[in-house]
C-alpha cells in the first residue's frame, strides 16, 4: 500500500468510523429499556415531553453513553496496543487476565473496607500493572512468547486462579459479595456519575502514554534491530507501552468493570480495515471501541427488557466468535 | 445378613424383605409399645411415605423454614445448615438457638458431619436432591415437603410441625399471629401500596408479591405493585433497569439487605438519582429491612418479626 493511498483510506475509514459513533451514541440516547418510545425519547431529548423522560435521558442513559464512549476508547486502544507490543493478535486485556487482574485488586481492596471511586481507580490501575507485568514475564518464557494460543492460555490460567480466589473471598464474606458481583462482570448502568471524573484524567494518561510508544512500536515490527538501528529502545518501549496498557485497562476496568473480549474484536476490525500498521490502527481501534460498546450497550438494554443484560455478557457473545475466526484462519497474522 | 451376595435372587429376596419390614415394624410395634407411648406416624413426602418417631429427640434442620419451627415450638437441634449467603445461623434465629453446630449451607449439607449428630429426625427443603435423600434417608427418617415457597407461609412448614408433632402448639401459635394481623389491619391507614426490593449495586431486584412478607402485608390490606404481583412462583425479578425504578415505588418501600449494614444500602442507593426520584425515597418512606427475614424465610419467628418492623414503620411514620 502506496503512503498516500494508505492516508486516503485511512481518512475515509476514520470518517466512516466517527459517523457510525455518531448513529449510534444518538441511537443510545434513544433505545433503552425503560418504558418509553424512540419518539418519547426524541422529544425529551429536545427539552419536551414529560419530566420523567428527560430524566431517563439526561440522568440515565447520557451518562452510560460517555461512559461507553470513554471505555471504549480505553479498551481499543490498550488492545491494538498490547497485540502490537506483545506481536501476537490474540493479546487482549481480558483473554490475558490484565482486566481479571485489575478487577481481582477492586475485589481485594472491598474485601478490605475500601469504598470511595478514586481508590478503586488507583487500585485497579495497580493490578492492571500487576497482570501487565505477569503477560510480558510470559511472553519471555520459551515457546509462549511466539506462539498466540500458548499465550492465551498462559492467560486464562492466571484468570483462573483470580477467579477462584475472588470465588473464595465470596464464600469467606457474604457482606461484600453484592459489591463483588457488580465488579466481575462488566456493566454500564448504574455507574456512579463521578467515575467519569476519574475515568476522563486515567484515560488521557493512558492515551499519553501509549501514543508515545507508536513510532517505536512500528520500527519494532520490522524487526528488533531494525528497531533499535532507527535508534528506538525495544525494552523501554515494551514497559512503557505495557504500563499505559494498564492504565487504559485499570481506568476502564474501575469505570465499568472488566468488559471482555472488546480489546480483541476492535483492533481486529481496525486491522481488517486499514491493515496492522499500528499507525494507522491505533485511531481506528480509538473510533471503532466506542462503536463496539455503544452497540454492545443498546443491545444489553434491549435484550430482556424491562432488565438488562450486563454489557460484559453481550460483548463476549459478540468476541467469543471473532476468537474463533481468528484462531482459525488458517495462518495467525504475526505482528 | 449375607450382604457380600450379589445373585439376582438373593437382591429380590432382600427387596421383598424390606418391603415387608414395615409391617414388621407395625406388628412389633403394636405389641411391643408401652401403652403410654405415643404411636408412631407415618407422613406423606416429596419421596413417598416416611415412618417418624413420636418425639424426635435428635433434629437436623436442612432448611431455615424447619429451623424457624423447630426453634419456635422451643426445641434445639442438634445441627442445622447456614443461612443463605453466610456461615451461622439466620441471625434473626440467633437468639432463640443454643449452641446449635453448623452442619454445611443449604446446597451442601455436610453429610457426614450431620451422621456424627446421629439424628432420629431430618428436616429438609423441598428441593432436596434425590441423590442426597437417598443418603440422607439412611441416618434418619427424612422429611422433604412438596410446599412451593409460595404457598401460604401458615402451611408452608405443615409438614415439619406434624413430624414434630406440635400440630396443636403451631395452631396456636399461628392464631396469635393472625389475631396481630387483624388487629394492625384495624390501625394502619387503609388502600397503601407496598413493594419489597433487594437493592444490588447494578440496581433493585423485586421481590414477588407470594413470597411471606407480600403474603402479610397483603394480609394487612396492602396492594403489591404490577411487578411484583406478577412473577408469581419466582421469589424475585432480574435486576430491573434503573430506567423502570418507577415501577417498584410504591406508598412503602421496603429495602431489603442479605446483611445488616442497611444504612451502607440505602447510602449506595442514594448515589442513583433515579433513586432519588422515587415518591417512596421523597416521602421518607423508603426504609431498609434484614432480608433475611424479609426474603428469604418463612416461618412463625420470621412472621413475627416481620409484623414487629411493619408497626414500627407504618405506625410512626
Amino acid at each position: 500500500m502506496s503512503k498516500r493511498r494508505g492516508r486516503q483510506l485511512l481518512h475515509r475509514t476514520a470518517i466512516a468510523g466517527a459517523g457510525l459513533a455518531g448513529v449510534l451514541m444518538f441511537a443510545s440516547m434513544l433505545l433503552g429499556a425503560g418504558n418509553l418510545t424512540p419518539l418519547e425519547s426524541l422529544h425529551a431529548l429536545l427539552g419536551q415531553g414529560s419530566e420523567d423522560h428527560r430524566f431517563i435521558v439526561f440522568e440515565l442513559r447520557w451518562p452510560r453513553t460517555i461512559l461507553a464512549i470513554l471505555v471504549g476508547v480505553a479498551l481499543g486502544a490498550a488492545g491494538t496496543i498490547m497485540q502490537a507490543a506483545t506481536r501476537n493478535p490474540l493479546a487482549e486485556p481480558g483473554l490475558l487476565g490484565v482486566s481479571a487482574g485489575a478487577s481481582f485488586a477492586v475485589v481485594l481492596a472491598i474485601y478490605y473496607g475500601a469504598d470511595t471511586a478514586g481508590v478503586h481507580f488507583g487500585i485497579a490501575i495497580l493490578g492492571a500493572l500487576v497482570g501487565c507485568f505477569l503477560v510480558l514475564l510470559t511472553t519471555q518464557m520459551r515457546g509462549a512468547g511466539n506462539d498466540p494460543v500458548r499465550l492465551v492460555l498462559a492467560g486464562a490460567a492466571f484468570s483462573s486462579i483470580l477467579m477462584s480466589i475472588t470465588t473464595l473471598i465470596l464464600l469467606h464474606d457474604q457482606r461484600t459479595a453484592d459489591e463483588i458481583r457488580f465488579w466481575v462482570i462488566g456493566a454500564l448502568g448504574g455507574r456512579p456519575v463521578s467515575n467519569l471524573q476519574w475515568a476522563v484524567p486515567g484515560l488521557l494518561a493512558g492515551l499519553a502514554m501509549v501514543g508515545a510508544t507508536v513510532a517505536a512500536l512500528a520500527a519494532m515490527s520490522l524487526g528488533e534491530k531494525v528497531a533499535m538501528g532507527l535508534g528506538h529502545k525495544p525494552v523501554f518501549t515494551r514497559i512503557l507501552a505495557m504500563t499505559g496498557v494498564a492504565v487504559l485497562v485499570g481506568t476502564a476496568t474501575a469505570a465499568a468493570g472488566p468488559i471482555a473480549f472488546a480489546g480483541l474484536i476492535v483492533p481486529y476490525f481496525a486491522r481488517r480495515l486499514v491493515g496492522p500498521d499500528v499507525r494507522r490502527a491505533l485511531p481506528i481501534a480509538m473510533l471503532i471501541g466506542p462503536c463496539v460498546l455503544l452497540l454492545a450497550d443498546i443491545l444489553s438494554r434491549l435484550a430482556v427488557r424491562p432488565y438488562e443484560l450486563p454489557i460484559g455478557i453481550v460483548t463476549a457473545c459478540i468476541g467469543a466468535p471473532v476468537l474463533i475466526a481468528v484462531v482459525r484462519s488458517h495462518r495467525l497474522p504475526r505482528l | 445378613m449375607p450382604v457380600s451376595l450379589k445373585s439376582a435372587a438373593a437382591q429380590r429376596g432382600r427387596r421383598a424383605l424390606l418391603a415387608f419390614l414395615p409391617a414388621l415394624a407395625f406388628l412389633a410395634s403394636g405389641l411391643l409399645a408401652a401403652p403410654a407411648q405415643a404411636q408412631q406416624k407415618t407422613l406423606e413426602t416429596a419421596f413417598g411415605p416416611v415412618t417418624v418417631k413420636a418425639q424426635p429427640e435428635r433434629i437436623i434442620t436442612l432448611d431455615e423454614g424447619a429451623l424457624d419451627t423447630v426453634l419456635a415450638m422451643g426445641l434445639q437441634p442438634v445441627g442445622s445448615v447456614a443461612a443463605r449467603g453466610g456461615k451461622d445461623l439466620p441471625g434473626y434465629l440467633q437468639a432463640h438457638a443454643k449452641n446449635v453446630p453448623i452442619v454445611g449451607v443449604t446446597r451442601e449439607p455436610s453429610l457426614e458431619a450431620i451422621f456424627s449428630q446421629r439424628p432420629d429426625l431430618i428436616l429438609a427443603s423441598p428441593g432436596l436432591e434425590k441423590r442426597v435423600y437417598d443418603i440422607l434417608s439412611k441416618m434418619a427418617p427424612t422429611i422433604v415437603p412438596t410446599t412451593p415457597t409460595t404457598a401460604p407461609w401458615q402451611e408452608r412448614n405443615a409438614l415439619y410441625v406434624a413430624a414434630l408433632g406440635k400440630e396443636e402448639e403451631m395452631a396456636s401459635r399461628i392464631a396469635q399471629v393472625q389475631a396481630r394481623i387483624a388487629s394492625l389491619r384495624e390501625r394502619i391507614e387503609p388502600g397503601q401500596s407496598f413493594s419489597v426490593v433487594r437493592w444490588m449495586p447494578q440496581g433493585p431486584m423485586a421481590m414477588s408479591s407470594k413470597m411471606i412478607t407480600g403474603q402479610i402485608l397483603s394480609a394487612l390490606g396492602m396492594q403489591g405493585t404490577a411487578i411484583a404481583d406478577e412473577l408469581g412462583e419466582r421469589p424475585h425479578s432480574d435486576i430491573l433497569s434503573l430506567e423502570n425504578l418507577g415501577s417498584v415505588d410504591a406508598d412503602w418501600m421496603f429495602l431489603a439487605t442479605l446483611n445488616e449494614q442497611g444504612d451502607a444500602t440505602l447510602a449506595a442507593a442514594r448515589e442513583q438519582p433515579a433513586f432519588n426520584r422515587l415518591d417512596a425515597v421523597r416521602n421518607n418512606r423508603a426504609v431498609t429491612v434484614d432480608g433475611q427475614i424479609w426474603s428469604s424465610s418463612t416461618g412463625v419467628l420470621a412472621a413475627e418479626r416481620i409484623i414487629d418492623d411493619i408497626e414500627r414503620f407504618l405506625l410512626n411514620p
